[in-house]
């Protein structure tokens, strides 16, 4: 098991009949938040629910901090899930369903409440505590299902599609929150097929197509790995010409050019090693640089090279 | 404010005592129709039986045969007399059962919930006994609470004159009956429930299986008596009488056969649950 991981994925795969949903992934979830991507139908989900323990594998092992969670019941008191559907029970009140979920994670009853009102508290959902959830509009809804998943304080927390019909300003409270939880050193594992969503929470993700793992870590990092697209980088400066002159003759750069916007546009296959010679090339040789941003850097480009869509 | 200061830390047990999984299902489920004021009217009228056959009792002692005779056997001080009482309780059984029992499950089916219950520290043994608690509550709150208070009743109207008889083992025959017929229909009824995607169609079922088979099996009955076997509340009205010393209620099957029918009635219906209660809908 890696050092630090909350959860370790070992050669898991997943079959339903002769469909082979997951297949042989190996992956490991540490502390902070992660996201996991995948196109419809590419078996993130059977993944999420394979790490959440809601199903077994068909082979291979999962573990959250050394248990298996189907096996041994006990260790999903480690572990916190907020599902996609509207998994609610509409007939009771906010509180009155938080004090079930406590309930049956094993809190005694005069913990129940204190943790009930701090979760409640955490999502901003005190004030309708006391409604009936089939009152609660759907953000309000998905909030509820975020303070289920985090109000026993688990190490590691499943949400899948945590922002689905969510409000601007619950969206920000809800990316915040999950940010912070990440920064707290709790793992949260983030599933969600709108990519800038994952974005704003995390950089690292965990890449799934066709059942196979695709890729796993950070987004600039694997970046860096896909050497048949090189990582375009713009940079802005009053001496372009002499800029790219200057990138042209660098071995990491694979190719310079200007675009309309009078910007230097260099390609590199070694972006992470281009980023760490580039100060030091600017202040030898006098070069300003005002601006300087990645293009293709980010998820869905990584998302687009790596599942070629 | 970051999370960690206002409060989040990562779960230690506070070390105080937890009741048990099945206990916060049950506990839930039975609260929550007890909060309905149709549903607590329906509880009322289910004791009215009782209360009708603590006045029989209570003038049979005091004013002799006369009231017994206008009451009928259901009447008696007698372990038949109870077993009797119990199946007079029939069709409150099968509505507040249909009311609780059959939605169950299939609530939790039809809202996802059973993933919300998965994902905690909870077996499926737990959920179907926090789950068949509900039901045993408030099958027990229309027959076998009902036996009690007339037996703690019929003590004290004879002074004692009926003795243990009345006090001790008419209570005892009962609580060992309603539990075997309690824990068996509440598995069946939660298999139901589990079957279905909506509650109406298991309402329909249960109806049919409960009050459907009676009136199939009396009318099969007049061609064959040995049909009776498919009389599914006379089965338990039969196995009954193994515990109240009675006469067999149906003539030509054995109380031992319908046991048997019982237990392996019972016996399909965990399997069944074993099989549709799952954390997530798997599609094949």
């Amino acid at each position: 098991m890696n050092a630090g991981a909350l959860l370790q994925a070992d050669r898991v795969s997943k079959w339903f009949g002769e469909v082979i949903a997951v297949n042989d992934c190996s992956l490991s979830i540490g502390p902070g938040v992660t996201g996991l991507l995948g196109l419809n139908g590419a078996g993130k989900t059977t993944l999420f629910k394979l790490m959440a323990g809601l199903i077994t594998p068909s082979q291979g092992r999962i573990e959250v901090g050394g248990r298996r969670l189907r096996r041994d019941v006990g260790g999903f008191r480690r572990v916190g899930f907020c599902p996609e559907s509207d998994a609610l029970f509409d007939w009771l009140t906010g509180r009155e369903f938080m004090s079930l979920m406590l309930r049956l994670m094993g809190f005694p009853g005069e913990e129940v409440r204190a943790r009930s009102d701090r979760a409640l508290g955490l999502v901003r959902l005190s004030d309708a505590a006391d409604k009936r959830i089939g009152a609660y509009s759907k953000g309000m809804r998905q909030k509820l299902k975020m303070a289920q998943a985090l109000a026993h304080e688990p190490d590691i927390i499943f949400l899948d599609e945590p922002l689905n019909g969510m409000d601007p300003v619950s969206r920000r409270e809800i990316i915040d929150l999950v940010r912070e939880l990440g920064g707290s050193g709790c793992g949260v594992v983030v599933s969600s097929h709108i990519l800038p969503e994952i974005e704003t929470m995390t950089r690292s993700i965990v890449l799934i197509h066709h059942g196979k793992l695709l890729a796993e870590g950070d987004i600039t990092e694997i970046r860096d790995h896909i050497r048949n697209q090189p990582t375009i980088v713009a940079l802005h400066s009053d001496e372009p010409r002499r800029l790219a002159s200057f990138l042209a003759g660098r071995d990491l750069v694979v190719g310079v050019e200007l675009d309309d916007l009078g910007r230097v546009v260099a390609r590199t296959n070694q972006a992470l090693s281009f980023y760490s010679a580039l100060p030091g090339w600017l202040l030898e040789h006098e070069l300003a640089v005002s601006e300087f941003e990645t293009l293709d850097d980010n998820l869905q480009a990584v998302f687009d090279y790596l599942v070629g869509d | 404010m970051p999370v960690y200061e206002r409060g989040y830390r990562h779960w230690e047990h506070s070390g105080g005592h937890a009741a048990p999984a099945w206990w916060a299902i049950a506990r839930r489920g039975i609260a929550e129709p007890l909060k309905r004021r149709g549903f607590l009217l329906l509880l009322v009228v289910a004791w009215v039986p009782a209360v009708v056959k603590a006045g029989i009792l209570y003038f049979t002692w005091k004013v002799g045969e006369l009231a017994r005779l206008l009451g009928g056997s259901w009447t008696d001080i007698t372990p038949e007399g109870f077993r009797a009482f119990l199946f007079w309780q029939g069709p409150f059984v099968l509505i507040v059962l249909a009311l609780i029992g059959a939605r169950l499950v299939t609530r939790d089916r039809e809202e996802n919930g059973l993933a919300l219950y998965f994902a905690r520290p909870l077996t499926l043994i737990d959920y179907v006994a926090g789950k068949t608690a509900i039901i045993l509550f408030f099958y027990f709150a229309v027959t076998l609470f009902p036996v009690y208070a007339l037996s703690v009743f019929g003590y004290l109207v004879t002074s004692g004159d009926v003795g243990v008889e009345m006090l001790l083992l008419v209570p005892l025959r009962a609580t060992a009956f309603c539990i075997l017929s309690g824990v068996s229909l509440a598995l069946i009824l939660l298999a139901l429930s589990s079957l279905g995607r909506r509650t109406v169609f298991v309402v329909l079922w249960w109806v049919l299986l409960y009050a459907g088979s009676d009136g199939l099996a009396d009318i099969m009955a007049m061609f064959d008596a040995r049909l009776e076997i498919c009389n599914f509340p006379g089965m338990y009205e039969n196995l009954g009488s193994l515990f109240f010393s009675a006469e067999p209620a149906l003539t030509s099957i054995s109380p031992w056969f319908s046991l048997l029918q019982a237990v392996i009635l019972t016996l399909a219906a965990v399997a069944v649950l074993r099989r549709r209660i799952r954390p997530v809908e798997v599609v094949s």
